[in-house]
């Protein structure tokens, strides 16, 4: 008897492992990519595809969901069994410190007590903490190591103890810092050290001492000279270099040295112990991390969204090293990959494909809250280069999403499977308006050739309004939408809320008033309110682009700036010569100012060029007047912290426009009724956790912390962005959307797309049909689907 | 013929090492720049590159290389496009792809573009050398990547006789295998097989017509056998070098036809190692050392092959 119902069973079995083969019951989520994944390792991955694979392989402590509204988000604990608890009162002392009354340096963060690696190894607090050494390994040099230091989320002495023993070329301002030392303090305790110096930001020229002559090139790093560090102090403040420099004060020379002058210098200690690095396991199911300073609320939990486990075990096997330069090759294989998260990696193929398979040993499969969700049983990616491949594979059934390009958006613009994703950056034209530089190049570029007629903001807002970002978009990149501010509408301004940046009164108010509108809006006028006038925004306005194109014109020629013989030529830089946005993009700019100037004074004189060689140099290329012009670059990331991003706006490093200088750039806010004035730099410190300085109505002084009050600090981050658009120097071209086609199989859980979630992805997404009735469907249809 | 042989492996070296030479150098004088990243801790990326020797002087970057890659066959990490991964390993692990459909296509495309060359030589002016000629111009004057897309609407998307893409795996001997790879060796092939056909007609034409042939039909051999016996062996002088060239050249990839049918092979690493944001070295360096000595040995390759079809050549004799 037994033995005929282990046949029968046995027979049962053959027949489930027959149906299953088919696809019976089995749900597979099938896509495609145009690059694909070389590196998911925690530590090294490097762009958004490498992470696309991470995310199945591992969960970081937080994570979103959606609200229960389904129409926001929320953050839930994910590798944590809760949210931190605030410990820092257990750290109080030298050791780490903290000082008797502190508030959130230290965390501890609750574990679940059933995280495993696929291999059903348990994984406990004290495989953090030793992912963490590894992470910070000061002889591998992680990219992604900053994760631990560079950001909210600064882990007490992590940046020190992966820095140990590293000397770099430092600024004598950071030094002075640092140390709390007056200049003849540093002077005397380095000015033996040798004098370093970027010729390239500092004169845009280079001394030869031996020749004592000025050589007329420079280069964009920082070099060592022939001079000790107070030589050279002495060359910059009172010597040749602030002979050459006519355009500067004696006070900006001294203040500026500062700045442009380095020195090899160790900021940390020679040698450090990971001991003192602030990642601790008092036991296996609790992480405390000690941060440097304070940081509590979503800020904390977002921080701690990514993750940086590894596997010990196999990343030692993946490690070696060649003549001192430490590898390590964990998570760029099957081999070198090992999941925790909700699916595993079960085949992987090089630049061709890789599928996901549901972990079994995953913590989530016990949590209530997935029950009845991640109905996908795989997950199949290949690297489909082409996308005419890509299409019909998808109208054959073989895709589950397809990405929409130009020649693709007209026809599927408005199908029901047709959706549309809104990204989080805004594209911009830049340009970089310096006087000296630009005249340098337009006398490089030969006779009657003009280029500082861009020093006009005049010419600037021509450029502006000339543009016909509706017609830019389509013909470069259709699924993008014009855009007409800095910041996009998926800016978050306050997380803890969830209120979008955009849908805020003020900045509201910066868009109608940087393209005039203000005094439109109301009752009787052209529009209601600021919504309808933002709607009505196209950017184009060819009349008044001309009225300006002529001012600037006459400007030039008023100025000397220009004479009636010369022709305006704008170089522009793009990364390469490939990219079908950056052709189409540059020849729809060059047709379109051509036209614009058509009827002005400077028709037939606004020439463009291109450099198309600029690789990932083409910010520095700007920076350094190499090309006047950029299009289609901006910042992306950020979307959670608009008042840290508005650094890249403004900080010299990242900043486009060199000439611009936001320490002379006066702004005055209303904070609760009283009025003050600072400069942008220090507005810009203000809503970045610090307490500034700032100058009331009546010339005395006042200590401001904008960054305690939601609404104060929504309201300065408006006024930095209307400072920095009212320079046009980098004005607002378009966003970062996309448009994609959905499957007939698989559904999204929302209709609409809620931030940061998009549509519910892999967890959240059901199926109208298992695969093998997906394939009978696509046979039924003839093997070609109809999604029009 | 050794003695020529060793001269020209000799010349050959000292050609590849200028040639590699000017590579390490060019490459260095591109631009390479880490993204800009806001946010990102700019030191640590400059301590990375600090350690992987981008800031030494390019004597001693150049000296390391001759070192550690040409003398002890160390190709290092890819720096970019495979981050972490050895150069070579990579390189080795992709080129069985293009080897296994370069090779099919040179089975398919010989016999076929020599069969249709003899066939048109024979039938000369006849209306069937009209039609085989006529295509032969169509599918030499076509890019490959035409029919490709063509192949691919067609046979895949609109027959369904083949997958879109060739089969993921390694068993490149496996009939699914062979199957996937269809429509690419038909991609492929289309040129190889015109080509061949245009010069095998050419070169057999002149010879049919020679005093030689006259006389060996007038001693009474069959035309089969003055085609086979002389006539082909003659023309075949100038056409084997070109058939032992194209076999040289499985090994290089087609960066157009492994993209459209998927083939993850090492077509497409040449060009990307230049023209990735921030260049690969490594990888560059590899693979011009690679093709560089291929396309050195092939030469030679061809030149001592004459010898061996034709005994009247004596390359290498004062004689």
């Amino acid at each position: 008897m037994s033995r005929k119902i282990l046949a029968l069973f046995m027979i049962l079995a053959l027949f489930a492992a027959a149906a299953l083969a088919d696809g019976e019951g089995v749900y597979t989520y099938n896509s495609a990519q145009t690059e694909f994944p070389t590196n998911w390792s925690p530590h090294q991955n490097q762009t958004q595809i490498d992470s696309d694979l991470m995310v199945q392989l591992g969960n970081g402590f937080y994570d979103f969901d959606y609200n229960e509204d389904e129409d926001g988000y929320k953050v839930i604990p994910q590798v944590a069994a809760d949210f931190p608890v605030d410990v820092t009162a257990d750290y109080v002392g030298d050791a780490w410190g903290i000082a008797e009354g502190e508030e959130a340096r230290a965390w501890r963060i609750p574990l679940r007590g059933n995280l495993a690696w696929e291999d059903g190894t348990p994984i406990t607090a004290g495989d953090f903490v030793t992912s963490a050494k590894l992470l910070l390994n000061p002889t591998a040099q992680n990219h992604r190591a900053d994760m631990l230091y560079s950001g909210n989320l600064v882990i007490k002495n992590a940046e020190a103890y992966l820095k140990q023993g590293l000397a770099s070329d430092t600024a004598l301002g950071t030094i002075m810092e640092a140390e709390s030392l007056s200049v003849e303090d540093l002077l005397a305790k380095y000015g033996s050290e040798p004098g370093c110096i970027n010729w390239g930001n500092s004169f845009g020229d280079t001394y030869d001492f031996d020749a004592k002559a000025w050589t007329g090139e420079a280069e964009d790093a920082v070099v060592t000279t022939p001079l000790t560090l107070s030589d050279l102090y002495a060359f910059y403040t009172t010597g040749e270099g602030r002979a050459y420099a006519t355009w500067a004060s004696d006070e900006q020379m001294t203040e500026w040295a500062l700045e442009e002058l380095f020195t090899p210098y160790m900021q940390f200690a020679g040698a450090m112990d990971f001991d003192q690095v602030g990642i601790l396991a008092p036991d296996d199911t609790s992480l405390v991390l000690i941060l440097a300073k304070p940081l509590s609320g979503f800020y904390l939990y977002y921080s701690l969204t990514d993750y940086w486990l590894v596997n010990e075990t196999l990343y030692h096997a993946c490690e070696s090293e060649t003549d001192g330069v430490y590898n390590n090759t964990y998570g760029t294989s099957k081999e070198t990959s090992i999941s925790f998260g909700p699916y595993r990696l079960s085949e992987f193929q090089s630049d061709k494909t890789y599928l996901l398979e549901k972990n079994p040993n995953w913590y989530g499969w016990s949590d209530p809250a997935n029950e009845g969700w991640y109905q996908t049983d795989a997950i199949r990616v290949d690297c489909v280069a082409e996308v005419s491949t890509r299409m019909e594979m998808f109208m054959s059934g073989l895709l589950d999403v397809v990405g929409l390009d130009k020649d693709h958006i007209g026809d599927y613009a408005t199908s029901e499977y047709t959706y549309y994703d809104e990204g989080d950056s805004v594209f911009a034209m830049v340009f970089n308006p310096e006087h000296s530089a630009l005249k340098t190049a337009q006398e490089q570029a030969g006779a009657h050739i003009n280029k500082t007629i861009l020093t006009l903001k005049d010419f600037r807002m021509a450029m502006s309004l000339g543009l016909n970002r509706q017609e830019f978009c389509l013909a470069s990149s259709p699924t993008n939408e014009p855009a007409f501010a800095l910041y996009g509408g998926q800016i978050v301004a306050d997380p803890e809320q969830g209120l979008f940046y955009r849908t805020t009164d003020v900045a509201k108010q910066v868009v109608v008033d940087f393209w005039g509108l203000s005094d439109e809006i109301g009752e009787g006028k052209l529009y209601a309110d600021a919504d309808e006038a933002i709607d009505s925004l196209s950017g184009y306005n060819l009349e008044m682009a001309r009225q300006y194109f002529d001012a600037a014109y006459d400007e030039a020629i008023a100025q000397g700036l220009m004479g009636e013989d010369d022709v305006v030529e704008i170089m522009i830089g793009t990364p390469n010569e490939t990219s079908a946005f950056y052709n189409s993009g540059y020849d729809f700019i060059v047709n379109n100012y051509t036209e614009a100037v058509k009827g002005t004074k400077l028709e037939g004189k606004l020439t463009f060029k291109r450099d198309a060689t600029l690789g990932n140099g083409f910010g520095t290329a700007l920076r350094n007047n190499q090309v006047d012009m950029l299009f289609g670059v901006g910042w992306t990331g950020s979307t959670f912290d608009p008042y840290g991003l508005i650094e890249a706006y403004v900080e010299d490093d990242y900043r486009y426009d060199p000439a611009w200088n936001p320490d002379e750039t006066m702004l005055t806010c209303t904070l609760d009724g009283e009025e003050y004035t600072a400069n942008v730099r220090t507005w810009q410190h203000a809503i970045t956790n610090e307490t500034v300085t700032a100058k009331k109505a009546d010339g005395t002084d006042a200590e401001l912390n904008v960054s305690a009050n939601a609404e104060q600090r929504i309201l300065v981050l408006s006024q930095l962005e209307n400072v920095i658009l009212q320079n046009y120097d980098f004005i607002p071209l378009m966003g970062d959307s996309s448009a994609k086609l959905k499957g007939m199989q698989v559904e999204y859980h929302t209709e609409d797309e809620v931030f940061p979630l998009s549509r519910g992805g892999i967890k959240y997404m059901t199926y109208n049909y298992d695969d093998a009735e997906w394939n009978a469907f696509v046979a039924s249809q003839g093997g070609v689907l109809n999604y029009k | 013929m050794l003695k020529y042989i060793a001269k020209r492996v000799a010349l050959m070296l000292v050609v590849f090492l200028i040639i590699i030479s000017m590579c390490f150098v060019l490459i260095k004088l591109l631009p390479n720049k880490p993204a800009e990243q806001f946010g990102k801790d700019k030191q640590l990326i400059e301590m990375r590159r600090e350690a992987l020797g981008y800031n030494k002087p390019l004597l001693t970057q150049y000296l390391i290389f001759l070192r550690r890659s040409l003398a002890g066959g160390d190709w290092g990490i890819s720096e970019s496009l495979y981050l972490g991964q050895d150069v070579w390993s990579k390189f080795m692990e992709k080129m069985p792809a293009t080897v296994a459909v370069n090779a099919y296509t040179m089975l398919f495309s010989v016999p076929l573009g020599l069969l249709l060359g003899i066939y048109a030589a024979l039938r000369k002016n006849h209306w069937q050398d009209h039609f085989i000629s006529t295509a032969v111009v169509i599918f030499v004057s076509v890019p490959s990547y035409v029919y490709a897309f063509l192949v691919q609407y067609i046979l895949c998307y609109r027959l369904r006789l083949f997958p879109f893409q060739v089969q993921s795996g390694t068993d490149f001997f496996s009939r699914q295998m062979f199957i996937s790879m269809v429509p690419a060796i038909l991609s492929l092939g289309f040129g190889t097989v015109a080509g061949l056909t245009r010069y095998t007609r050419a070169e057999l034409t002149e010879v049919l017509t020679s005093d030689y042939l006259l006389l060996a039909r007038a001693k009474g051999l069959t035309r089969a056998q003055t085609t086979v016996r002389h006539a082909l062996r003659n023309a075949m002088v100038p056409i084997f070098p070109m058939i032992l060239g194209e076999f040289v050249g499985i090994m290089s990839g087609s960066l157009i036809i492994e993209q459209i049918f998927g083939i993850p092979g090492v077509g497409q690493l040449y060009v990307a190692s230049i023209t990735a944001a921030t260049p690969d070295y490594n990888f560059f360096m590899l693979l011009s050392a690679f093709y560089t000595l291929i396309g050195l040995l092939s030469g030679i390759i061809v030149d001592v092959s004459y010898g061996f079809i034709d005994p009247r050549i004596r390359i290498g004799s004062k004689k």
